[in-house]
């Protein structure tokens, strides 16, 4: 693999720079929330494209681990009043335990099954939740969760710090040895079995990872909403997610979380439009996918920025 | 007893329908098409406004929906759906966002609220003691029909000879003078004009409504990764399968459980055998 | 600027002779309506919520002040909904909200709204929870308020009393079953009600929830059937009204249905199902009938502007802004807790009943106030009171196929 440019650091500490002075220049409260959803989805997004991208095995329930890293803060807040701060490390954890259960039976599975038995899982997570309304709050989910930092704007300085280290750690993985074996399971994993690397180790590896920022992304979002509900399962967050990672081009780790920001911006800035909102979102997304087949934002930085390497 | 029998017949008929389409055109053309969801919510509206709005006569209406939905279908495939055929994720992306664009123009044209499709028999008829709205028979009935008229059409024609030829390897097919991109035109018509016509059927019983499309959808994905994907067979029995647990749970534990059954028979289905009950191809 | 026009408008309260021209230079006073647009409720929200603030404009407005509506969509999901409320609160510097409709939606709002310290008047969601933590944590919780409906146990208490004095007395139906959507809001309902219709002296022969998304409800009427119940108690709102009518009538099941059913409270409701309602039974908040003055002349001018009868959120809405139109003209100011305190004193005659805020901030019910009807579909689409007694219009009937 290729090392870190300095036009890609400038790059990255341009945008990062910018992210985190566009709440002060703006001012306003309300985007300075709008932003913070952005930058959670970032973590999501870049967290997905780990294990998903590198490996080729589209993750269509990574929904199940935000989902339990939310509710792990949601239960820690409501039933034990735990301190804020102790949901972060314990999301972690609960997150990655639900990795290994679900990995180690489902990553043998190759193409659509691997998808199809993530989707399952979550959307089976999602409907314990509204069975066992008695312990998980039913439709309503669980609410009155602290807010980890009083200030929106902290808060937000917080959520990009560690959409910064997420994405330094997972680039960094993926640059390095272990990257490079994920890569090769993704073209030919008989070969690599042959070569005597153990895959399966590999592959559930990169599936914690990916599960554990995930995790830490659900908690971030539920001590930001305050509240928790069964939609964070939902296969529909899987797909935003994925179609995120997608617009801002596959196995890049940095477009996906910049396609995250961008997209959730997007929706929030076609709010005006009313009830034409999502068609429209829905009719770019489907030009992007046409004349992009690559995605937008990883494509399009590698072509700017060409010549300078 | 019988109330399981006639009503879990129903819901299998009604899942077969979209799962055979869906299981086709995968089995086929290796699309695996989120859209499907769309085809029977397109089907369903089709018959409202040509029924409801032009009031037009029912064997006018019924056959020109599923006709309008299964000349979409070609259509996508052939605009949408076939420059992107070269990525398994971009063509899964393409049909999820027509599913979405689907959804949302239909909140856009007729609103949040539920249609209303007449019945095409109003009576109501009892087998047995067991009461059943001649709605849900007649839905039985073509979904009976309509499978077996597929069967035949695959396993007595020429047409269909290509299209099992294609499907056991595209390639051969293409040396062996088929037109493949004809024979997945065909598919797909097929495959979007069972949906449409799964969706006429229950309109009149269920509810036409925007939103309708996902959830079938994910009941005919499960189903086909039970019975084995791209496998016809195997779809109509695991359809039988999942719409009769389906009926045994509601009845004898809740009606809030049933919706976990289809998805706990996947995950069971995929640890123990991927490839599904009647499935040929690996999984892993 | 500003607190030269605030100086500028004591003055022309104390009558300096430069009343109207000057304050109408003001800025206008706003009021976010954050609800779900897709949907019927949210669309009658907004519509009725310009209606009363069109009449009160017409009128010269509030201290001078017009009244201004913004529109956020919250839609069904939580996620939207507290994107809703930041963008009236933070961007478009809302005065007050009003609106609500999926009872999840609104409790995730609920610390978002205490933290941007900004009135909160809701008029769709029933959960009891909602304002639950107004006596509890007044300081952070004061802001929430519920103008309508009546809350879920409200509710069931009404649907207690129809139980036992129509179903049981009036009809000698006593053997019941309940069934209801998984929602938090019935979940708070039906412990209630069973009690209830037990303590008394009806049998309860089955009582089951189904899920939101269930589109076949036939083996559920064979349960119902098979349990020996005389009547069909139903509580819904999100799941499917029409289809889970519309089954009932076409499997022609012998056991008549009523109870709160919050889509089939649409005017429309009978022609949408095809006259499948016919005989249903459904509690309604108000109908176009003489419940107070302004019941009537309220619904005809909604239903000449927009072409249809509104629904529930509709009339809330409409009453919302006058009920905060009239605090704000008494407290002489828009500032929130000076308007708290006026709204807390709210006597105000609505459209559906006298307007009265309890301890929490929650809509009282009772007579003169705001109630549940109980109001049966008849052939052609009819509407009759059938209960409370008082307010009856007509008899009961049963369904078509019973009834010979």
């Amino acid at each position: 693999m290729k090392q870190l440019s300095i036009v890609d650091l400038s790059g990255a500490i341009a945008v990062v720079a910018l992210l985190a002075l566009a709440p002060v220049l703006l001012n306003s409260n309300y985007f300075t929330g709008v932003l913070t959803v952005c930058v959670i989805y970032a973590i999501w997004a870049a967290s997905w494209d780990f294990m998903s991208g590198l490996t080729g095995r589209e993750n269509f329930g990574h929904s199940l681990f935000i989902g339990a890293g939310a509710y792990t803060a949601g239960f820690l807040a409501t039933v034990w009043y735990a301190n804020p701060w102790y949901s972060l490390p314990t999301a972690v954890v609960v997150a990655v335990a639900f990795s290994l259960i679900v990995g180690f039976p489902t990553l043998r599975l190759r193409g659509p099954y691997f998808a199809l038995a993530m989707l399952s899982a979550s959307a089976i997570m999602q409907r314990l939740c509204l069975i066992f309304w008695e312990y998980s709050g039913g439709e309503e989910g669980l609410y009155g969760l602290d807010p980890l930092i009083q200030s929106p704007l902290h808060y937000y300085w917080f959520v990009l710090a560690v959409l910064v280290a997420a994405v330094a750690i997972l680039t960094a993985l993926a640059q390095s040895h272990w990257g490079l074996l994920l890569r090769a399971i993704r073209g030919d994993e008989a070969t690599c079995q042959a070569a005597g690397i153990n895959v399966t180790f590999y592959k559930i590896a990169s599936l914690t990872i990916s599960a554990a920022f995930a995790g830490l992304g659900g908690a971030l979002y539920a001590h930001y909403q305050l509240q928790v509900s069964p939609p964070l399962f939902s296969v529909v967050v899987s797909i935003t997610v994925i179609i995120m990672v997608y617009v801002g081009g596959i196995g890049s780790i940095y477009g996906p979380a910049l396609g995250a920001i961008m997209l959730t911006l997007l929706t929030e800035l076609l709010r005006s439009f009313g009830e034409y909102r999502l068609w429209v979102y829905t009719l770019t997304l489907m030009l992007i996918l046409f004349f992009l087949p690559n995605g937008l934002i990883a494509p399009l930085w590698r072509r700017l920025t060409e010549r300078f390497r | 007893m019988l109330e399981i029998l006639i009503y879990g017949a129903v819901s299998s008929a009604i899942y077969a329908m979209l799962a055979v389409g869906f299981t086709l055109i995968f089995g086929v053309a290796r699309i695996l098409n989120l859209a499907h969801g769309a085809f029977y919510a397109l089907g369903a509206y089709a018959a409202y406004v040509f029924t409801s709005l032009l009031h037009w006569p029912l064997f006018i209406a019924a056959p020109l929906a599923v006709l309008s939905v299964a000349l979409f279908g070609v259509l996508m495939e052939r605009f949408l759906v076939r420059p992107l055929r070269y990525s398994q994720l971009a063509v899964l992306m393409i049909t999820l966002s027509v599913s979405l664009a689907v959804e949302q123009g239909l909140f856009i044209t007729f609103g949040s609220e539920y249609r209303n499709v007449p019945s095409f028999v109003a009576e109501k008829v009892s087998i047995g003691g067991v009461d059943i709205g001649g709605q849900r028979l007649l839905a039985l009935i073509a979904g009976v029909l309509v499978l077996l008229l597929l069967w035949l059409f695959i396993q007595r024609t020429r047409l269909g000879a290509a299209i099992l030829a294609v499907s056991q390897d595209p390639e051969a097919a293409q040396y062996m003078g088929i037109p493949t991109n004809r024979i997945f035109s065909v598919v797909m018509a097929i495959s979007a004009g069972t949906a449409a016509l799964a969706g006429v059927l229950v309109s009149p019983f269920l509810t036409v409504q925007p939103t309708m499309g996902l959830l079938p959808m994910v009941k005919a994905f499960a189903i086909v990764i039970v019975g084995g994907l791209g496998s016809i067979p195997g779809s109509i029995l695991a359809a039988l399968l999942l719409g009769y647990s389906e009926t045994i749970v509601a009845y004898l534990i809740s009606s809030s459980w049933t919706e976990l059954v289809s998805l706990v028979a996947v995950v069971i289905t995929l640890m123990i055998k991927p490839s599904g009950l009647l499935g040929r191809r690996a999984a892993f | 600027m500003k607190p030269f026009l605030k100086w500028l408008a004591a003055a022309s309260i104390l009558g300096l002779g430069i009343s109207t021209q000057t304050a109408l230079a003001q800025q206008p006073i706003r009021i976010g309506v954050p609800t779900a647009i897709q949907l019927q409720v949210g669309r009658d929200t907004q519509n009725a919520a310009k209606l009363a603030a069109d009449e009160i404009n017409a009128k010269g407005g509030v201290l001078g002040r017009k009244l201004e509506i913004v529109v956020a969509d919250e839609t069904e999901n939580p996620e939207q909904g507290i994107a809703a409320i930041k963008k009236l609160t933070a961007d478009d510097k809302a005065d007050v909200l009003i609106g609500g409709y999926t009872s999840g939606v609104t409790l995730a709002q609920l610390p978002h709204i205490s933290r941007a310290k900004t009135i909160y008047i809701g008029v769709g969601a029933a959960s009891p929870a909602i304002t639950a933590k107004v006596k509890g944590d007044y300081d952070n919780y004061k802001y929430i308020f519920r103008a309508f409906p009546i809350n879920a146990a409200h509710q069931a208490r009404a649907l207690v009393d129809f139980i036992n004095g129509k179903l049981k007395d009036d009809m000698k139906f006593t053997k019941i079953a309940i069934v209801g959507e998984n929602a938090k809001w019935v979940q708070d309902l039906v412990p209630i009600l069973k009690k209830g219709a037990i303590d008394g002296g009806s049998e309860v022969k089955l009582a089951e929830f189904f899920d939101t998304s269930t589109a076949d409800f036939s083996p559920l009427f064979a349960k119902v059937k098979d349990s020996g119940a005389q009547y069909l108690i139903v509580i819904l709102s999100h799941a499917s009204s029409d289809v889970f009518v519309k089954q009932w009538h076409d499997a022609q099941v012998p056991i008549p249905i009523g109870g709160i059913d919050v889509k089939s409270q649409d005017a429309d409701f009978f022609s949408r199902v095809g006259g499948k309602a016919n005989s249903e039974t459904v509690g309604m908040f108000a109908i176009r009938a003489p419940l107070t003055p302004k019941t009537i002349p309220f619904w005809d001018e909604f239903v000449k502007r927009y072409g249809t009868a509104p629904v529930y959120t509709g009339i809330g809405a409409y009453d919302a802004v006058y009920v905060y139109a009239d605090a704000v003209a008494r407290a002489k100011s828009t500032e929130a807790d000076a308007v708290i305190k006026e709204l807390e004193k709210t006597d105000h005659v609505g459209i559906a009943g006298k307007m009265v805020f309890d301890e929490l901030h929650d809509v009282k019910t009772g007579p003169g106030l705001q109630n549940l009807l109980f109001v049966q579909w008849q052939p052609n689409g009819e509407r009759v009171v059938v209960w409370p007694k008082e307010a009856a219009t007509g008899k009961m009937i049963a369904p078509p196929w019973m009834s010979n």
